[in-house]
């Protein structure tokens, strides 16, 4: 038995709430856009059909919250470099298998002889190199906080000299405010990442309202923890106030998980980083910190310069991941770019913007 | 990615090591990262074999008096 998750999914509760967003919305006569920056919440409001429901003049964008779409080819080639020359065991999370490096994916990599195995988290791969002290073993860690605390544990009491990690973590809300600062986005409210709070809590968005006068809400994934998030941030937006409203408080503390944030400081330095399509955000990634360099793969191998390519073939999921463009304006969507043969990152994770649109069909999407 | 499932404390291992009970289907996870202690009974949520939060019941209460509010007030 789970969590009474029954009564987070009530389709009473869920109309009644439509009703109230949509008596909100009317008080307004523009196009209202709120964007989250969370493929969990992408992948389950669109598999519970929320966009439909919703007013039409709101527009749920999608932001660049799947860290597996958002990790830069050059991280991929750089562990595949590793793989080539050291004679390595690649082991990563099965989103990022098909996910497009400069030349191949890791999965295409795998069919050419490169060792490359799925893992459920870094604890099966530390397991794995336990078990085989012959065998380097390197696991290609990606994720937002989230994960970042996970993996932070693992780096903090494992010491096996036959393992090491390849961060590509990112945190987010350094991101957001790189969202708010760009001239080519327009947007009125965050929908900030329910499961990314458990760890940072709500503090670290309070910026975005005191700096930007921004509106923000904390929302968890069943569809009236969406819906009431989006309900709570619309508020602000209409009333034209803005703070952090945590709409996910069973989880989400106003700090966070302070054990975990801590272990993920002392394991951790927050550093710039690629985004796939977008070039370096500063200081938006997270890599370990100098204490526990013997396990960081990028001090390990002396990686070269390599030369590199987001996006391949027309693939636009540089726009894609900011909510610039949606997935059905690129001319690859649902034609050569598919789920079961992505081309661009957005199309591979079951949460990438164009992989959801594409499996649950949403045709909404109007221009 | 940052998927992390809701499950229900069933067995106390030892220190850092719980069993979870997510849709019946029973698994060890890590306690590591939570400074709270767990008890069986606890609804706990977790990511790839972590738990990153516990359940807050008193909140979770509240979050349904919060709704009653918002129902209420049509």
């Amino acid at each position: 038995m789970s969590e009474p998750t029954q009564k987070y999914r009530d389709k009473n509760v869920v109309n009644i709430l439509i009703k109230k967003i949509n008596t909100l919305a009317e008080k307004s006569s523009e196009t209202i856009r709120i964007m989250h920056v969370c493929g969990t919440h992408e992948h389950d409001l669109v598999k519970a059909g929320l966009r439909s429901l919703l007013p039409k003049n709101i527009d749920l964008i999608a932001g660049p919250g799947c860290p597996v779409c958002v990790c830069s080819a050059q991280d991929i080639d750089e562990v595949l470099w590793i793989a080539d020359n050291h004679n390595v065991t690649i082991t990563t999370f099965g989103d990022m298998m098909r996910v497009p490096s400069s030349t191949e994916s890791l999965y295409q990599a795998q069919g050419r002889g490169v060792a490359v195995k799925i893992v459920y988290g870094i604890s099966d791969a530390i397991k794995m190199a336990e078990k085989n002290p012959d065998e380097e073993i390197v696991f290609f860690s990606v994720g937002f906080e989230t994960t970042s605390c996970v993996t932070a544990a693992e780096v903090a009491r494992t010491n096996l000299p036959n393992f090491s990690v390849y961060s590509s973590h990112k945190v987010v809300p350094p991101a957001m405010e790189l969202l708010l600062q760009r001239d080519d986005l327009e947007f009125d409210g965050f929908l900030a990442p329910g499961h990314v709070s458990t760890i940072i809590g709500a503090k670290p968005y309070e910026f975005i309202p005191e700096k930007y006068n921004f509106p923000v809400s904390i929302a968890g994934f069943e569809p009236v923890d969406i819906l009431l998030g989006i309900y709570a941030v619309l508020e602000q937006i209409v009333e034209g106030t803005a703070r952090v409203d945590n709409m996910y408080k069973r989880y989400v503390k106003y700090e966070g998980n302070p054990a975990a944030s801590r272990i993920v400081d002392d394991a951790f330095v927050v550093s710039d980083a690629r985004w796939r399509g977008l070039g370096v955000w500063p200081e938006t990634g997270h890599e370990i910190s100098d204490k526990y360099a013997h396990i960081d793969a990028k001090k390990k191998y002396n990686i070269p310069n390599l030369p590199t390519e987001d996006l391949r073939g027309g693939c636009i999921c540089d726009e894609i991941l900011i909510g610039k463009s949606k997935p059905q304006k690129c001319e690859l969507f649902n034609k050569s770019c598919r789920p079961d043969h992505p081309i661009g990152a957005c199309m591979v994770s079951h949460e990438g913007t164009c992989n959801v649109a594409a499996t649950y069909e949403e045709i909404i999407w109007e221009e | 990615m940052c998927l992390a499932i809701p499950g229900l404390v069933c067995e106390l291992i030892n220190e850092k090591r719980v069993m979870v009970d997510i849709t019946g289907v029973r698994r060890e996870a890590d306690t590591s990262l939570l400074e709270e202690s767990l008890d069986v009974g606890d609804y706990v949520l977790v990511h790839t074999g972590f738990i990153i939060s516990k359940l807050d019941p008193k909140q979770a209460k509240e979050d349904l008096k919060l709704w009653d509010e918002i129902l209420s007030n049509q």
